[in-house]
């Protein structure tokens, strides 16, 4: 195994590329987050006493981590659909026919990547967000008790979704299937969901990859959603589910 | 030493390798030859563990692909010079193939001179000519060092001058004592370059021997002039020679030299020329190959029937 990680490794170099996609994913948590926490501080002057006390300081400076993970899980769909697509996955067969230690070795390399990404663009765009929103005296982030859970659940979040790309361009082998898939998942279906009478919406909305992500990284609990773990946790389960069908396919139909 | 025992693999209704069982003996150039779609390109792919046969078993030193602990070491293999990722460099390509099992990295550099890539290291592989990018997958397939070579089609699309290099290190490497199958469609090529060949037909085993064996069992013809054509043709035929008009001369199938020449002077006929044509490997692999061709086109150029003809 360390061997086929030893691969995985190397293709990720020269380093150059990588972290390009680690500052891609940094400068979109950071930039959006900027973007809605300098709205927010200009609103700050109309807010009653009531709102700014059940202001969001921690959920609003991460809202740029929404946009970082579009970034985060095409990394993890190209690492596979790229060597499909050209054909490379043979010469990767070739040097370790045991595909699913491949497998195994794509998803711990690039979840480490997202991993520092993730602790990075969700550091950077709360620090960002905390300054923007302090200046009107909205930035009480850093004393909150639940900022280390709201921070990790953000990197988790991230993680996460890289292996669901990962897993996913796996299972579809080409990069505009498996985009398209998690593009719709993560932008469009929380957008379509919106349409639906409020009642239906409480019910499915909870279920929804990027309602996951906003929960996981808020400091007020919402009713209709599942607290951040849980959330989190059925995250993996479709991340687990998607691996399993990708790992099948690898194995079953031949590149 | 490769060996294919039964080997069979079907597609849908497709047989597209048949019961296929040959050896690859190391220190010689082996070439494997069949028409286009013959199933030569399947059959490497499941030596190398990418295909799954449905029968039968590939073994490289008594061991399947996927027993092999570290492949690269055992068996190196080109099968699609195109299949890399263009914005990669040379070097870079190299090096995680080597990191892949455990081959030191300088390795990397060394199989790159060995090519002659060495001046193209840190360019990307995107913009490398057909040429180079085959020469960089002979790299590849030498990156561990391997006893066992497979290359399939190294020469298609190459020039002259990269044939012949090509051409020379096969035959270099299989005189370092390894075992080196290379497939082809191209006939004349594996005359010059291979010493045993595989032959095969849709997906059928159709000879496993020597050039010089596969090419012995092609008919061979004599060719005879004689200003007395007709008398000596009507005598071969009450023979039972088969024979036909070629040119101002007579090719004759199923008769030796001697037996012709005493037929003609039983005749009192005028010989000018008695010589052996030698079938080529080309027609030999055309004659023992027609009758399992899958796509024969129809022939353009067929004769219309003449206008008596088609009145009657």
């Amino acid at each position: 195994m360390s061997q086929t990680l030893a691969m995985e490794w190397q293709k990720l170099r020269p380093f150059g590329k990588t972290s390009r996609t680690v500052a891609l994913t940094i400068g979109l948590a950071v930039s959006v987050s900027a973007i809605v926490a300098a709205a927010m501080a200009s609103s700050a002057s109309r807010m009653t006493l009531a709102e700014r006390a059940s202001f969001d300081s921690i959920g609003i400076s991460l809202q740029g981590v929404n946009a970082a993970v579009l970034a985060i899980t095409a990394f993890g769909v190209l690492c596979m659909t790229r060597e499909y697509s050209t054909g490379m996955i043979a010469m990767t067969f070739l040097a370790q026919p045991r595909r699913l230690r491949v497998l195994g070795a794509k998803l711990l390399t690039h979840a480490t990547v997202a991993a520092i990404a993730g602790v990075g663009a969700c550091l950077a765009a709360f620090a960002v967000g905390q300054a923007l929103l302090g200046a009107e005296g909205l930035g009480n982030g850093w004393s909150s008790a639940q900022l280390p859970g709201a921070l990790s659940g953000g990197v988790v979040y991230l993680v996460l979704l890289c292996a669901w790309g990962v897993a996913l361009g796996g299972l579809l082998r080409t990069s505009a299937a498996a985009i398209t898939w998690m593009a719709s998942l993560l932008v469009v279906a929380p957008v379509i969901v919106q349409i639906l009478p409020p009642t239906v919406v409480h019910r499915i909305e909870r279920w929804l990859p990027s309602q996951i992500g906003s929960g996981a990284m808020s400091a007020h609990a919402d009713p209709h959603l599942f607290t951040p773990w849980v959330g989190l946790a059925v995250l993996g389960g479709y991340v687990v589910l998607t691996l399993v069908a990708a790992a099948w396919r690898m194995a079953r139909t031949d590149p | 030493m490769i060996e294919v025992r039964q080997l069979t693999k079907r597609y849908g209704p497709h047989t597209v390798v048949n019961d296929l069982s040959f050896c690859v003996k190391p220190g010689r150039v082996t070439g494997f030859l069949g028409p286009n779609g013959s199933g030569k390109t399947t059959t490497a792919r499941m030596i190398l563990g990418l295909t799954e046969p449905d029968a039968g078993i590939a073994t490289i030193n008594g061991r399947t692909y996927r027993q092999l602990r570290r492949p690269l070491c055992e068996i190196g293999a080109l099968i699609n010079a195109g299949a890399v990722i263009p914005g990669k460099t040379a070097i870079d390509h190299l090096r995680w193939l080597a990191a892949a099992n455990g081959i030191k990295r300088q390795r990397a550099d060394e199989v790159l001179g060995m090519v002659g890539l060495e001046a193209a290291a840190g360019r990307k592989i995107g913009g490398f000519s057909l040429g180079m990018k085959q020469r960089l997958g002979i790299a590849a397939a030498l990156i561990g060092d391997p006893p066992a070579l497979i290359f399939d089609e190294p020469i298609n699309g190459l020039d002259p001058e990269g044939i012949r290099w090509i051409r020379t290190f096969m035959q270099d490497l299989a005189a370092q004592g390894r075992t080196v199958l290379v497939s082809s469609h191209l006939m004349s090529e594996m005359a010059l370059t291979a010493a045993d060949l595989v032959v095969i037909g849709q997906g059928r085993l159709i000879a496993a021997e020597s050039v010089e064996a596969f090419t012995a069992r092609a008919d061979s013809s004599v060719r005879l002039r004689s200003p007395q054509l007709e008398e000596i043709a009507v005598a071969l035929a009450v023979e039972g020679a088969s024979l036909w008009r070629n040119g101002d001369a007579l090719e004759i199938v199923g008769f030796s030299i001697e037996q012709i020449g005493a037929l003609c002077a039983r005749v009192n006929a005028i010989v000018y020329e008695l010589s052996p044509q030698r079938a080529s490997l080309e027609e030999a692999f055309m004659q023992l190959t027609a009758k399992v061709c899958e796509y024969v086109p129809t022939q353009p150029n067929s004769r219309l029937p003449t206008q008596r003809e088609a009145a009657a």
